[in-house]
């Protein structure tokens, strides 16, 4: 089973869709992995200088919280209230105690609220806490002590952390001094490393934060699902990596600042912003896609019609000549493409050819058949010539009566070969000298569908076929074989019919003489409408006479036929 | 000056005591030792810079002179005699940082300094708020109760003095070199106190002959808490 095979407009169209889409797609991939790139840089770039932002905020406001602890440790009731209470603890009443006590938690609560910070918080000199204010101030129990921060071996760190009661703390502490340089306690600024904290520095750095301290993860602005999941992946974290996988998703990390065991990261999702990125690409992606599939789909079909159009043409021509077998006919040039002329060229060439062979073909076919013709009239002296006669007298007549060249051409062709069938009609019948029998009358007449057969087995002879088969016939339906009536008979073998009359009397008989033209002529006239048509037999007459024919009054032809 | 007028009423008390039938009397003479840099040690802690304040120098007192050794568990042997010492505000500072009186004792605070001062104290065994009162003006104050009385100024919160009142007349400020000597104290048991400031006391039990010398030696500072 064949397929048909496609059409050139499907074929270009699948073409320049399948170039196009892969081309799309290379696009796509290599903008989705620059973006994904592009993307993880600007996130590590927005950290950092989130982390350059933090820093310096942090800084300012330590130096801020440094000078308030300052300014607030300088308070002389303060250290008054304090050294005195260091010194009388033990001495004193318990009333008098508590007034030292209240003393310092007062000045303490009016302090706080000059300060930033979330809690302040007097211890004495053995590091225990003599009283605590401000917001988280119940974080710090009285008499606790308080575990010392920072490093003798790094004087530039000036705070720590500490975990204080549910908290952790940042703090920043200032001393008490008292006389000559001595310290009678230390006043520290805590501000607490919560939720709010971590909030804060969100906002301020513009991504998630994280707190960790002692590898647990104390406050975050990550969303609920991911706690879990950074405080586990936040364990193998080094000093160098610059992204973590948080449930599966993956993040820059940045640490921002290290004190002690607590350390506060800034994260940013790479995926999130990554995706973000890569949504807007894609719309526009698509958008383009669309464009450039429509342009493709447009140019494709233009170009399929500009180059399928003229082929079709031309095949169309060829197969109307292939169909017609007008070999004559030239296919014009279109001029559309080089290819395309020169294939006309071929073709018509081809043609030119095909139609010289078919003319010679022709040629030889007529030659042989009027040789035949010959032959066959030379079986009888009497009828030697009979059939070039006809043939011509019946394009004489043609002429008169103004038929194509080509009606012609068939005309003279089938003329020449009107009494073919007579081969197959034994000689005594034909050249018997008397009058035929009914039985040999028959025989004689069906020469004419007898030479009918003949021609038929040649495809070129087909039109002269009603000549041969029907120049027998007659106007009043009495002639033979089929006993047509006037209008029913071919021109052709009408004429055919009145120049084989004229010819057969005009001609010598075994059985009599040669009639003289005249004679003939009366003698059709006076079968016409019975045997001839009218217009065919004063077409002869002009043919004969070279004058110009007046059929005879019916009074004068019955005399004369009398 | 004072330290001097003490012993010579010691003398005095020591000339009277045949006339007055007084019970025998020793003396005592030890050594105060510090064993440590007690002054500006603060915390064991650099988590906070010392301020960047100009500062005077301070004196050059040593740091000895802020020792009190005194006995605990004695009586004054009769009326006290009371005393009126000096404690002068200069370089914003109390000079001398402490000082030891008998109760009833008057305390004068003359003001040396171009600028306002103030003296005021939160301690039990004294309370009061001389006010504040510029250069060349003096306020005193009379301290009626036994007691470490610390004074501070309101203007100048790092400035700091203590007074330490007692109930008898048997203590003495070591000399430069930590030696010191108690003179004329009745035979007998007591604790002797060696005292600081900052670090606290340690407290010895001593034994007075009468007629004999006790020795001790006290080794300061000592641990704050028991």
């Amino acid at each position: 089973m064949t397929r048909r095979p496609p059409r050139l407009l499907f074929r270009m169209l699948v073409v320049t869709f399948v170039t196009a889409s892969v081309l799309i797609a290379v696009i796509f991939g290599a903008v989705a992995i620059t973006t994904r790139r592009q993307v993880r840089q600007t996130v590590r770039t927005q950290l950092e200088s989130g982390q350059r932002m933090i820093a310096e905020v942090q800084r300012r406001e330590r130096i801020g919280l440094r000078l308030q602890a300052e300014s607030a440790a300088d308070s002389p009731t303060l250290k008054a209230a304090v050294d005195t209470w260091v010194a009388e603890r033990r001495t004193a009443t318990d009333s008098v105690r508590a007034q030292l006590h209240n003393t310092i938690a007062g000045e303490l609560a009016r302090m706080s609220g000059r300060v930033d910070a979330d809690a302040l918080i007097i211890v004495d000199t053995r590091h225990r806490t003599l009283a605590a204010s401000g917001r988280l101030g119940n974080s710090w129990p009285i008499d606790s002590t308080v575990p010392i921060v920072g490093d003798r071996s790094t004087p530039d760190v000036d705070d720590g952390v500490i975990h204080s009661g549910q908290g952790l703390f940042r703090v920043v502490a200032a001393p008490l001094v008292v006389g000559d340089g001595a310290v009678v306690g230390t006043l520290y600024l805590a501000s607490s490393l919560d939720e709010r904290f971590a909030e804060r520095l969100s906002a301020l750095a513009q991504t998630a934060t994280a707190i960790v301290s002692d590898r647990r993860l104390v406050a975050t602005t990550l969303p609920h699902e991911a706690r879990h999941s950074f405080e586990s992946a936040v364990q193998h974290l080094t000093a160098t990596d610059d992204t973590i996988v948080i449930a599966g998703e993956s993040y820059a990390i940045r640490r921002l600042t290290d004190l002690g065991d607590t350390s506060l990261y800034a994260l940013s999702s790479i995926d999130q912003s990554a995706g973000n990125a890569l949504r807007e690409m894609t719309t526009m992606l698509v958008f383009t896609a669309i464009g450039a599939l429509s342009l493709a789909l447009i140019g494709s079909i233009g170009l399929a019609h500009l180059l399928s159009r003229p082929i079709g043409e031309l095949s169309g021509a060829i197969s109307t000549i292939t169909q017609t077998r007008d070999f004559e006919t030239r296919i014009p040039l279109r001029g559309s493409s080089q290819e395309l002329d020169t294939l006309t060229d071929t073709f018509n060439a081809l043609m030119a050819s095909v139609a010289a062979a078919e003319a010679e073909t022709q040629a030889a076919y007529t030659a042989a058949i009027r040789g035949l013709a010959a032959a066959l009239d030379a079986r009888d002296p009497y009828t030697a010539g009979h059939s070039e006669r006809v043939s011509a007298l019946s394009v004489a007549m043609g002429r008169v009566m103004q038929l194509a060249p080509d009606d012609l051409e068939v005309l003279r062709l089938g003329a020449l070969l009107h009494d073919i069938g007579k081969i197959g009609v034994p000689d005594d019948i034909l050249r018997k000298p008397g009058p035929l029998t009914p039985a040999e009358y028959e025989v004689l007449q069906q020469h004419t569908q007898l030479g009918a057969r003949i021609l038929s087995t040649v495809p070129f002879l087909a039109p002269h076929i009603p000549i041969v088969e029907l120049h027998h016939e007659r106007p009043d339906g009495k002639g033979y074989p089929r006993g047509l009536r006037s209008d029913e008979i071919p021109l052709p073998a009408r004429i055919v019919h009145v120049a084989d009359a004229f010819d057969a009397m005009t001609s010598a008989r075994a059985y009599r003489p040669e009639r003289p033209v005249e004679e003939a002529i009366r003698e059709l006239w006076a079968c016409v409408e019975s045997e001839f048509h009218e217009d065919v037999v004063m077409a002869l007459v002009v043919a004969v006479t070279g004058r110009p024919a007046v059929r005879p009054l019916v009074a004068e032809q019955e005399r004369l036929s009398a | 000056m004072c330290r001097h007028l003490a012993i010579i009423a010691a003398l005095l008390l020591a000339g009277a005591a045949p006339y007055a039938e007084a019970p025998a009397t020793g003396a005592i003479v030890g050594k105060v030792l510090l064993t440590t840099a007690i002054k500006g040690s603060g915390l064991p802690s650099t988590i906070y810079q010392p301020r960047a304040v100009a500062r005077h120098q301070p004196t050059a007192a040593p740091e000895i002179g802020n020792v009190v050794v005194s006995l605990r568990g004695i009586a004054a042997p009769g009326p006290l005699n009371v005393s009126r010492r000096e404690i002068r505000q200069v370089h914003e500072e109390f000079l001398p940082r402490v000082v030891a009186v008998t109760r009833g004792s008057t305390v004068d605070f003359p003001n040396a300094d171009p600028i306002f001062h103030n003296v005021f104290s939160l301690a039990s065994a004294a309370t009061f708020d001389l006010g504040r009162y510029p250069m060349g003006r003096s306020k005193s104050a009379t301290f009626t109760k036994a007691g470490v009385v610390k004074v501070y100024c309101h203007i100048h919160s790092q400035m700091s003095a203590t007074i330490v009142v007692l109930d008898h007349p048997y203590f003495v400020t070591p000399e430069v070199d930590g030696t010191f000597r108690l003179a004329d104290v009745p035979a007998g048991s007591y604790s002797i106190v060696g005292w600081h400031e900052r670090v606290g006391e340690r407290v010895t039990p001593i034994t007075v002959p009468a007629g004999g010398t006790a020795t001790v030696t006290l080794s300061l500072p000592v641990e704050d808490e028991p």
